[in-house]
């Protein structure tokens, strides 16, 4: 008796099953190019916030146009002295020293006596002259001294120029050519000065993996000293593009990079495609014309605002 | 019986006595009684948390999640385990079976964590187990309040972690304190990167550097001269100039400091939560956690005196304002019922006082409340059971029913004591009518205590909650038992008197004025019905069709929501957001609520403090609403009604889900992972892809199913990660391991503890990391150089591949199985029928691939487990009330008699629901299981006398008119003092009443369509019910 009501029952089931599938069957027909639809359409899909509710929770709007875009690469680098401008000056034969004129620091003329000598052989005296105007820089003999190699002598150095050295990266190497400006920064209390890359090194060296820049910078006032570090910003691009925006503009929604765009119903986030940018700053090749309206900071309440159905409950 | 009876009688000094000593052992008993606010339906739970910073789920889940689950599979009693690995944070919650003792517990547990620590990787945290409390243990929130605006947030904390927090901890049933808002002070070390390439260092040597300089060591002692120097090296780094000036290098000796590469200062610690108030800034603020067991109410107010000791001890102009305490809460919930109870009691006097006639019977009926409470709480005390809204909510309903078997006892004292003779000893006269209605009083409330039975078969939540009150019902009624039989004859025969006149006439005395009032209008009514019998059934006929016709028409829930008097708006925002957009958002919406005149603090919790308590990521915020008392509100009149003001104000708020929900429930809810919804599909799996997919997937399918509803798949994804993946092509290159680049990694952006420094006990972590311009952006994270074996120096860029993904937000674990969970409710249909559709759909419409796994769970199983554990206990029930009433009566017809008053009773149950516009659920369950017991009662009363009219010789339908009559007062009695004990809970507006009410009305509903059928059904039908007098005589 039990057995027949439940065969029966599943029977009916069964039935109703058929019934309900078979009366939903144009639904879920129609239903299917609408769920391809939805992708398309929920970006057709809009916010719509007051002006209260904008300003509430600090959503900024600005018109996008054309702005000057300045992209640059921060490089590591070295003040040296340059080759040229350097003066190792060695007594030429083994001796004494008699008399030492000049100590570092001083400011010698080319031809300028830096000290006497009195050599071993002839015991006659000899001078040592600087080859170059500069300022001495090392010193390595005393009055009295015994000299008989060539580790004894003076380093004089023209500072009135100086090379920068900065390390370009492998990565950074399609970035940085001749001729372009750089930024030279050495730090707090350092002015920072504007010079011109002059010659990149055509190898990398085999120790650090990177690529010498040089930069020539006059130093008058001696403030760039040799052993310095800087930092080089080097300026890669500088020009005006159509349509630059913030990077606070830009949302990430559903995968793809958008912009929350005023339209008259409401805000509506339009994918956009970014070329270049920098850090604080992007072009937009297309996705936003110059004269809309958009949301430049705070669009992440409007992105929420789309996404509110999909985060709901489950979460402790 | 008749002997105890008798004893009781001869003895009255002993009784006294006895009475006395059980009434004492009560009151001693009640001071003793943990009081809380609700029963505490925590599972039996064990919570091992293990924090690591800065570790992404997945990671979490391999390192330390797996190890800790996998060391308590095999535990005894265990029952499940479930996980969550979430954003620096795992949570392992093991579920023991219900009734383990939570020592026991825990004690396993720790044997276990021992070997999970040791897979665990060294630096990857370290798992602890959760505080010995459960989901109603956080008693006291507060903030603190500094009114001179000078101190920062990051001093605020210090005092929090270092001041309060271990003041507060010595206090007796404190087990925790957990702090959040603010900043954690931590010295932080900002390396500049340029600088470390300038000195040639990497951010390791840095860090050895700190740490190896930071020191303080013992060296034993020496002797001088017969005394002993103990020798100590200090070496501590004792503030912020000893940390610059740490030498990192030496060139040529001229020492380069730790200020040369980095800027060291005082910060607050990354932080996962944050704290508000008022929409206008941010605070400092605590919770106070209760140890497993200790008493609510003397905890939370050792703890207000602590803190007022404390509040003289913090600096001038900062204060400490508690925002929530559970005391209020408890104290209402208790107040509520005591009150009911009060009312009852006055109510109940007051109708003894009328029906009797005189004080002194009402006296001995009423000390029938005293005594079955006090003897209740001798049980409690034994039960371990706590004084709350529940227990107290039993005695509350009991009160009515306390008296009952007393009213009959004393009752037919009395109307013996007016007939009797004048020159018949008294002892005599109360000896026989006590022998008279002993035996239906054992059995009426033996069955009222039976009916019972079954409330003590629920499980889970609802026999957590309903298990105290179906306890302390059942204990007060057999101390009424115990009082009606043994006690109220001898106070009878102490106290009552035979009426004046009746003594000095030696006539029968008159009945009370409003008895004969009664008799006068009852007489007609009675005899119209035992003439026209069929009118009688017509009556009852009538009756039970209105039933049927409403009881469709109730709605039904599972439990109605208890109301704790503090409202908590919770906001769910993206799962991406960060903390400070949560931060921003949330008080924006504080700005909000903050319009309504009611409202006089909102104070708010984001995200996660301490650990212990609360483990919710930084997208969630719950909002305390604090509010003026209420009788200055305008805008509304009650806490549902202002919440509905609340909403409005704060309308649609962009991007946040925001519910109401309240600070008890919500924390339950969490323990219990409940899914609120009806049903609960989990899909176990070991890919997040696939799982997501197949969920989805499963969602769509589920959707379709004709009266699915609020269909939603877990939302686990949804947080960007920047991933770094090393290219290890690239790094074999330069001859670096991955390590080296993880490190580095870590240290320069993540940053990394170096040690601490003290300042007296107080330690302070100091944290080396690059400066937020070496690391906070992705440009500058491709930027960090990685040092080559031979020195050279590489971006991270040139050596991993960065990247942005989603990645998961949260990973769940049920017994060591991944899962997501699809919430579905079902609506227009049984759950039944459409969970086999569902099953059946997802069979036929998911393809899922092998080891992966579907189940069915959810509020709905709980249910079918309470129905199929109801479906065998009512009728056993029921079994055991027949054999009661028969072996009373020892007649099938009696039985089947005084069985008609159920569908009866029941139908005003129905129709006192339906009139108060209130559903079906347990608590109105449970009130018409005590209605059985109630309507029962009275037949059993009724019938009883009549039986004994019809053994004295009376024929049928005279007997039944007279018995009608003479029993009309204690029937009427005994409804009218139930009902009326119910009253109070019936208008009740207090904390808990809502659970109270429906009961209350479908008791008070059942007794007036029952009262009515003893009244009039039953003795007009009893002819044809009637035992046969021969017989019955010799059994006898």
């Amino acid at each position: 008796m039990k057995q027949i009501q439940t065969k029966r029952l599943i029977l009916f089931s069964v039935l109703m099953f058929v019934i309900i599938s078979c009366g939903t069957e144009p639904g879920t027909k129609s239903e299917k190019p609408e769920a391809h639809n939805e992708a398309a359409e929920e970006h057709n899909e809009i916010v719509q916030l007051s002006q209260q509710e904008l300003d509430e929770f600090g959503v900024v709007l600005a018109v996008a146009g054309p702005a000057k875009l300045q992209t640059h690469v921060s490089l590591p680098g070295e003040i040296i002295i340059p080759p040229h401008n350097l003066a190792h000056i060695h007594p030429r034969f083994p001796g004494m020293v008699k008399e030492v004129r000049k100590t570092i620091g001083d400011r010698v003329q080319k031809g300028e006596v830096l000290a006497v000598i009195e050599s071993n052989e002839s015991l006659s005296d000899y001078k040592i002259k600087s080859l170059i105007d500069g300022t001495v820089i090392e010193m390595h003999l005393t009055r009295g001294e015994m000299i008989d190699d060539a580790k004894h002598g003076f380093v004089v150095a023209d500072l009135n120029t100086i090379w920068i050295y900065l390390q370009v990266y492998q990565k950074d190497l399609p970035y940085v050519r001749k001729g372009q400006k750089v930024l030279i920064s050495a730090g707090k209390g350092l002015p920072e000065t504007e010079g011109i890359i002059s010659y990149i090194a055509p190898i990398i060296d085999e120790q650090t993996r990177t690529a010498d820049a040089r930069v020539v910078l006059r130093n008058r006032k001696g403030l760039w000293k040799p052993g310095l570090f800087v930092t080089g910003r080097i300026v890669t691009e500088d020009i005006t593009v159509d349509v630059a925006i913030p990077k606070t503009a830009l949302e990430t929604f559903e995968g793809e990079t958008v912009v929350f765009v005023k339209e008259t119903e409401g805000f509506k986030p339009q994918p956009v495609h970014i070329n270049r940018e920098n850090d604080t700053l992007v072009e937009i090749e297309h996705g936003l014309k110059a004269g809309q309206t958009y949301v430049s900071k705070n669009g992440f309440v409007l992105k929420t605002e789309l996404m509110k159905s999909e985060f709901g409950d489950g979460d402790h | 019986m008749n002997k105890i009876i008798e004893f009781s009688l001869r003895n009255k000094l002993l009784m006294l006595s006895l009475a006395v000593l059980v009434m004492a052992g009560g009151w001693f008993s009640y001071k003793q009684l943990p009081i809380d606010a609700f029963p505490d339906v925590s599972p039996s739970l064990v919570q091992v948390f293990t924090e690591t910073e800065g570790l992404a789920p997945e990671e979490i889940e391999k390192y330390i999640t797996f190890p800790v689950e996998a060391a308590m599979n095999g535990l005894p009693d265990l029952e499940t385990i479930r996980s969550v690995s979430n954003f620096g944070l795992s949570v392992v919650n093991i579920y023991f079976k219900d009734g383990t003792d939570i020592y026991f517990a825990r004690q396993v547990v720790n044997e276990r964590l021992q070997e999970a620590r040791e897979q665990i990787p060294e630096g990857f945290g370290d798992p602890q187990m959760g505080p010995i409390s459960t989901g109603m243990g956080l008693v006291l929130f507060y903030y603190l309040e500094d009114t001179t605006g000078q101190y920062s947030l990051t001093e605020l904390r210090t005092l929090q972690d270092w001041l309060i927090k271990y003041q507060l901890q010595t206090v007796p049933g404190v087990t925790e304190v957990l702090g959040i808002g603010g900043w954690e002070k931590q010295f932080q070390v900002s390396i500049d990167a340029n600088a470390l390439l300038r000195y040639d260092f990497t951010i390791q040597d840095i860090i050895e550097k700190v740490e190896s300089n930071n020191l303080n060591v013992g060296a034993q002692f020496i002797e001088k001269n017969a005394e002993e120097f103990i020798v100590r090296s200090v070496g501590l780094v004792k503030d912020m100039a000893d940390i610059e000036n740490i030498v990192i290098k030496t060139e040529d000796g001229t020492p380069v400091y730790l200020k040369q590469v980095a800027d060291v200062k005082i910060g607050g610690a990354v932080r996962r939560g944050v704290q508000t108030r008022d929409g206008i800034e941010e605070v400092v603020a605590g919770m106070v956690v209760k140890l497993y067991g200790s008493n609510s109410s003397t905890v939370i107010g050792k703890v207000e005196n602590k803190l007022a000791e404390i509040n003289k001890m913090l600096p001038e102009g900062i204060k400490i304002i508690p925002y929530y305490q559970q005391k209020s809460l408890v104290e209402a919930a208790v107040n509520t019922v005591t009150d009911a109870l009060l009312q009852g009691i006055l109510l109940v006097a007051l109708i003894l006082v009328i029906f009797m006639g005189s004080i002194r019977p009402s006296l001995v009926v009423a000390l029938a409340i005293p005594f079955s409470i006090l003897f209740a709480f001798i049980g409690m005390r034994y039960l371990n059971l706590s004084v709350n809204l529940m227990s107290f909510g039993g005695l509350a309903i009991a009160i009515g029913m306390m008296v009952d078997g007393t009213i009959v006892m004393v009752e037919n004292v009395d109307r013996m004591l007016r007939q009797s003779k004048s020159d018949e000893p008294r002892i005599h006269v109360v000896a026989r009518a006590a022998r008279e209605v002993a035996r239906p009083i054992l059995f009426a409330i033996s069955i009222i205590i039976v009916v019972f039975l079954p409330l003590f078969t629920l499980q889970g939540v609802e026999g957590k909650t309903f298990k105290p009150l179906a306890y302390t019902v059942s204990l007060a009624m057999l101390g009424s038992l115990i009082f009606a039989i043994v006690l109220a004859p001898l106070f009878s025969q102490m106290l009552m008197r035979r009426p004046k006149k009746a003594l000095k006439a030696g006539e029968q005395a008159k009945e009370v004025a409003i008895v004969r009032f009664l008799n006068r209008l009852y007489l007609p009514l009675i005899r119209f019905f035992v003439k026209r019998r069929s009118m009688a059934i017509t009556l009852a006929a009538l009756l039970l069709i209105a039933g049927g016709f409403i009881y469709p028409r109730l709605g039904s829930e599972f439990t109605p929501t208890l109301q704790e008097g503090t409202i908590i708006l919770r906001l769910t925002m993206a799962p991406s957001i960060s903390l400070n957009e949560s931060t921003r958002i949330t008080q924006i919406v504080e700005r909000r609520i903050m319009k309504v005149p009611e409202v006089e603090h909102v104070v708010t919790r984001i995200g996660r403090g301490e650990v212990g308590a609360h483990t919710d990521p930084i997208n969630s915020a719950e909002m305390y609403i604090l509010l003026i008392p209420q009788d200055e509100w305008k805008s509304a009149d009650s806490q549902q009604g202002l919440e509905g003001v609340i909403r409005e104000e704060v309308g649609e708020i962009p991007g946040v889900l925001s519910n109401f929900t309240q600070p008890i429930q919500m924390t339950v809810d969490e323990l219990l992972e409940g899914v609120r919804a009806e049903l609960a599909i989990k899909l176990f799996g070991d890919d997040l892809q696939v799982l997501k997919e197949k969920a989805d997937e499963i969602a769509r399918v589920i959707q379709q199913v004709p009266g699915a509803a609020d269909v939603q798949p877990d939302q686990v994804s949804g947080t960007p990660q920047l991933l770094i993946q090393v290219n290890r092509q690239a790094i074999a290159r330069y001859g670096i391991n991955v390590e080296d680049v993880q490190k580095v990694i870590r240290a320069a952006v993540g940053g990394e503890v170096a040690g601490q420094l003290f300042e007296g006990v107080r330690r302070f972590d100091i944290l080396v990391r690059f400066s937020p311009d070496f690391r906070s952006t992705e440009n500058s994270i491709r930027q960090i150089l990685v040092e080559t074996p031979e020195g050279a120096h590489i971006p991270l860029e040139q050596l991993a591949d960065i990247h942005e993904i989603v990645g998961p937000r949260q990973i769940t674990r049920q017994n060591s199985q991944r899962f997501i969970t699809i919430q579905s409710n079902v609506t227009g249909r049984d759950i039944g029928s459409f969970v086999a559709d569902g099953q059946k759909a997802i069979e036929a419409n998911v393809d899922l691939p092998p080891g992966y796994l579907v189940t069915w769970g959810g509020q709905f199983r709980l249910q079918q487990e309470a129905n199929k554990r109801l479906a065998v206990v009512i009728p056993v029930t029921l079994i055991i009330i027949f054999i009661l009433l028969f072996s009373s009566f020892g007649s099938l017809k009696n039985t089947l008699l005084i069985l008609l008053n159920i569908p009866l009773a029941l139908v005003g149950g129905v129709a006192g629901l339906w009139l108060t516009g209130q559903n079906l659920s347990v608590p109105s369950s449970i009130g018409f299981i005590a209605l059985f017991g109630i309507a029962l009662e009275n037949g059993m009363v009724l019938v009883t006398y009549l039986n004994q009219l019809l053994k004295d010789g009376v024929p049928v339908d005279e007997a039944s008119v007279k018995g009608a009559l003479l029993r009309l007062r204690p029937v009427l009695m005994t409804a009218v003092t139930t009902a009326l004990g119910l009253i109070p809970l019936l208008i009740a507006s207090g904390v808990g009443s809502e659970v109270q009410r429906p009961l209350a009305t479908v008791v008070v509903g059942g007794l007036v369509t029952s009262t009515l059928l003893t009244l009039l059904v039953i003795p007009a039908i009893y002819k044809w019910f009637a035992i046969d007098t021969d017989r019955e005589t010799q059994m006898d």
